[in-house]
């Protein structure tokens, strides 16, 4: 007795070491090619970096009422998302489709692990999708991902104090004004002068970066070398001169001191109030970056349950150009795996999420409220919805829903200004030929080396050493000279 | 297991069963998960080294040492090497110190300090947060705008906001004080327990030859604990060598300002969540990581337990993970 219930319980102990180690069981997939249409419940798993996909998962599913969407969200801060892609590329238990951020869409595109969605071209040729986004999502001739947005830059600015320093807040006069990086200087120098010190041109240095990048004449790697542009030596002179001038607030983007130039909560460390004049964001930067951080923000007390509101509320305070140089900034891209379970209902559902006229249009005038995805799933919470503004992929959508731009929330923000117009004519205009796998690491790789030579810390020479040495320790493959 | 010897068992069940079998059986699961959780990875990380393999690619070749003469040709392996032990070595000496001065306050019978418990609870909760919280916490609080830089210049204690995460010697510093905050109260609760398991009656002899304090901490405290602390050097060092949490979540997880706070760890994570994810070069870095704890930690074993004068008193332990931490 005693035996058996010791044998019993080693052999429990060893199925309970290794139940971990067991594969889900796989559901037989049916090789129906209308697979969306067919009536057996199908689960897609899609893994995105925000939650913005989840939105569309959200009206897919309602188009597709006997699809359920198992939607994962990794963040891409550090890196998560691409590791957590990797190592499920590795163990083969793959999801079915996933979204691709620019700094790594080119990775993916460039290897073995997506599925061929060219023959959506024809849709998207009708759609008259903006090429560089095509291009972006096409290797060797096969595409592989699209996407539902186009990205094109601009600059933002608070007319209030454009009126204060330049004496005008006319967009075409502010953008002849700053129009190329010498004039972008000066007007720094404007802005800092007539303020005595404490109006910033910009948040941090990280802000025109982008700019720097997108007007390169050659690619990061030539024949498998690096290769440095002039644009990024030019990069370099300006970067020190907005540190050493004090024309950037050195915040670090994406933190807490730039947030606070938004809505006029920035406040040194002496307790001095200190402004920001503009933000170089793209069209994403508008609804989901500008706008949110735009209003006055309630924070906690110290030591009471009292709460205060710092800052105020500076919508109807902005103004949108193209900014000194065109650029192009991020963008998501969605794909298919090639090993998914469903192959055809993944692919219906990048048709339906990137090339779906129908889905754009809801998604750029804010159709998708919490109401709206609350009716499709209510278990989604309070906060899940897609605000008006988005840019879309799509001219023929765009065209079609400029005007309702006229007096919309993002309109409001911008002082009446349909900032869609503005992006509409600068999206046929980007060309990103320049785009590699390897630019997103080898452009981290400047980020030290550009901060030592800004503050002083290192020579030009130094600065490229360590960034050359940078590059090598990244990406093994580069040849560095 | 062992208490089940033949003859132990007894007489009658003679014949049937070899009772030795139980042995085996009873460490089975043990054996098993360490034989494919811990013995195969480490196995297949040491052929993974001597492989060009990547996450985005389904071929790979065996190149040699490559991945080991590339890893030494560059300053980033040796930079790494020596942060890990400067910032082991600036967290861990305080550490002992400070837990030490502490435990032997509160197990003092002559100092009689109140609430003990209350103290010894406080100084752990460090301990129990979750390294993010941690890291993102103290990330805000030394940011350009954040409270530290507001409360000090206000005060006029420093003349201008310091910019900690852009200077290598500050963000050192403050990983430096966020390890040790982290542990010391942990170090300090082994330490107590060392301490109060030594029988009081030697204390009680040495007052009445008339020892001093200095002396009773030096000729009966310290060689009593000795086991405890060689067990508190061990894991320290080796959870040391591992360092990684803190510093991959209080920059931007590259041990920026200019690789000042890059461990070891945090290098071979880079390696693998470069953009093609060079798995190779990543497990050459962690074979030179256990071949580097290894070696310091048998030195160390070595060098302090032949010193013990009583043969029976064996110091060599089994670690588990969770105390594998600096």
């Amino acid at each position: 007795m005693k035996k058996t219930l010791a044998l019993a319980l080693v052999f429990l102990m060893i199925v309970g070491l290794l139940a971990g180690c067991a594969q889900p069981a796989t559901e037989p997939t049916a090789g129906t090619p209308d697979a969306a249409q067919n009536d057996t419940p199908k689960t897609l798993k899609v893994w995105s970096f925000t939650d913005e996909v989840r939105t569309m998962a959200l009206a897919f599913q309602e188009k597709y009422p006997n699809v359920k969407v198992e939607y994962t969200m990794i963040p891409m801060t550090n890196g998560e998302f691409q590791t957590k892609l990797k190592s499920a590329l590795q163990s083969g238990e793959v999801p079915d489709v996933i979204s691709l951020e620019a700094s790594f869409v080119r990775e993916y595109v460039e290897s073995d692990f997506l599925a061929d969605v060219s023959d959506l071209l024809p849709v998207a040729k009708e759609l008259g999708v903006y090429q560089f986004t095509i291009d972006i999502g096409t290797y060797e001739g096969v595409t592989k991902a699209f996407s539902y947005q186009a990205t094109p830059g601009a600059m933002f600015y608070r007319r209030s104090l454009a009126k204060e320093y330049f004496g005008t807040d006319d967009p075409v006069k502010i953008q002849e004004l700053v129009s190329g990086m010498e004039n972008f200087e000066a007007a720094a120098k404007v802005v800092k002068e007539k303020s005595k010190g404490n109006t910033y041109m910009v948040g941090s240095t990280g802000d025109f970066t982008n700019l720097f990048f997108a007007n390169r004449k050659a690619p990061w790697v030539v024949d498998g070398k690096l290769t440095i542009d002039p644009m990024v030596d030019q990069l370099f002179e300006t970067a020190k001169s907005f540190r050493q001038n004090g024309y950037e607030a050195q915040a670090n983007q994406w933190q807490e001191g730039w947030f606070a130039g938004m809505n006029d909560s920035l406040v040194d460390a002496k307790g001095n109030q200190k402004q920001v004049f503009s933000y170089l964001l793209p069209t994403w930067g508008l609804p989901y970056v500008l706008m949110p951080n735009a209003a006055p923000k309630e924070v906690k007390e110290e030591g009471s349950d009292k709460s205060k509101t710092v800052g105020k509320d500076t919508s109807g305070d902005w103004a949108s150009i193209n900014g000194p140089m065109p650029y192009q900034w991020g963008g998501t891209w969605i794909g298919a795996m090639k090993d998914a379970e469903n192959l055809d209902l993944a692919k219906e559902f990048v048709k339906f999420t990137t090339l779906n006229p129908e889905t754009l249009k809801n998604w750029a005038l804010g159709t998708y409220t919490n109401e709206y995805l609350k009716k499709i799933d209510p278990s989604i919470g309070d906060k899940l919805s897609q605000g008006p503004g988005d840019f879309v992929s799509s001219r023929k959508v765009v065209e079609e829903i400029i005007s309702k731009f006229d007096d919309a929330a993002t309109s409001k923000f911008l002082a009446g200004q349909n900032s869609y117009k503005g992006f509409a004519a600068a999206a046929p205009t980007i060309d990103l030929k320049l785009i590699q796998a390897s630019d997103d690491a080898i452009q981290r790789s400047l980020n030290d080396p550009l901060t030592n030579y800004a503050s002083n810390k290192q020579s030009k020479e130094e600065a490229i050493k360590q960034f050359k040495d940078a590059v090598k320790n990244a990406l093994p493959d580069i040849i560095v000279e | 297991m062992l208490a089940l010897t033949p003859k132990a068992s007894g007489k009658k069940s003679t014949g049937r069963i070899n009772k030795n079998f139980y042995g085996y059986l009873f460490t089975a699961p043990f054996i098993i998960g360490f034989l494919l959780f811990s013995f195969y990875p480490l196995i297949y990380t040491f052929f993974l080294s001597i492989t060009n393999m990547t996450m985005m690619s389904k071929s790979y070749k065996i190149i040699g040492l490559e991945n080991f003469t590339k890893l030494f040709a560059d300053k980033f392996f040796l930079q790494a090497l020596g942060n890990t032990w400067k910032l082991w070595l600036l967290n861990f000496i305080p550490q002992i110190g400070i837990a030490m001065l502490l435990a032997v306050w509160f197990t003092n019978n002559r100092l009689k300090i109140k609430f003990v418990g209350i103290w010894r609870t406080i100084f752990y909760l460090p301990n129990l947060l979750m390294p993010a919280t941690i890291a993102v916490m103290f990330f805000s609080f030394f940011s350009l705008y954040g409270p530290v830089n507001q409360f000090t210049v206000r005060a006029g204690i420093i003349n201008d906001a310091i910019d900690f995460f852009r200077s290598n010697g500050w963000t050192q510093s403050i990983l430096v004080f966020v390890q040790w905050w982290m542990w010391f109260g942990s170090t300090l609760i082994i330490l107590m327990a060392g301490m109060t398991s030594i029988s009081p009656t030697y204390y009680e002899a040495a007052m009445v030859d008339g020892a001093s304090s200095w002396d009773m901490f030096t000729k009966i405290t310290l060689p009593l604990l000795k086991p405890v602390l060689i067990y508190t050097l061990v894991t320290s060092l080796v959870g040391g060598m591992q360092m990684f949490d803190i510093p991959y979540m209080l920059t931007d997880g590259r041990g920026s300002p200019n690789g000042s706070i890059m461990t070891m760890n945090v290098l071979m994570y880079m390696k693998f969540a470069s953009n093609k994810g060079h798995i190779g070069a990543a497990s050459s870095v962690g074979v030179m990581i256990f071949i580097i704890t290894s070696i310091a930690a048998l030195i160390v074993m070595k060098a302090l337990s032949e010193r013990e004068h009583k043969p029976g008193k064996n110091t060599i332990k089994v670690f588990t993970k969770g105390e594998l931490k600096a």
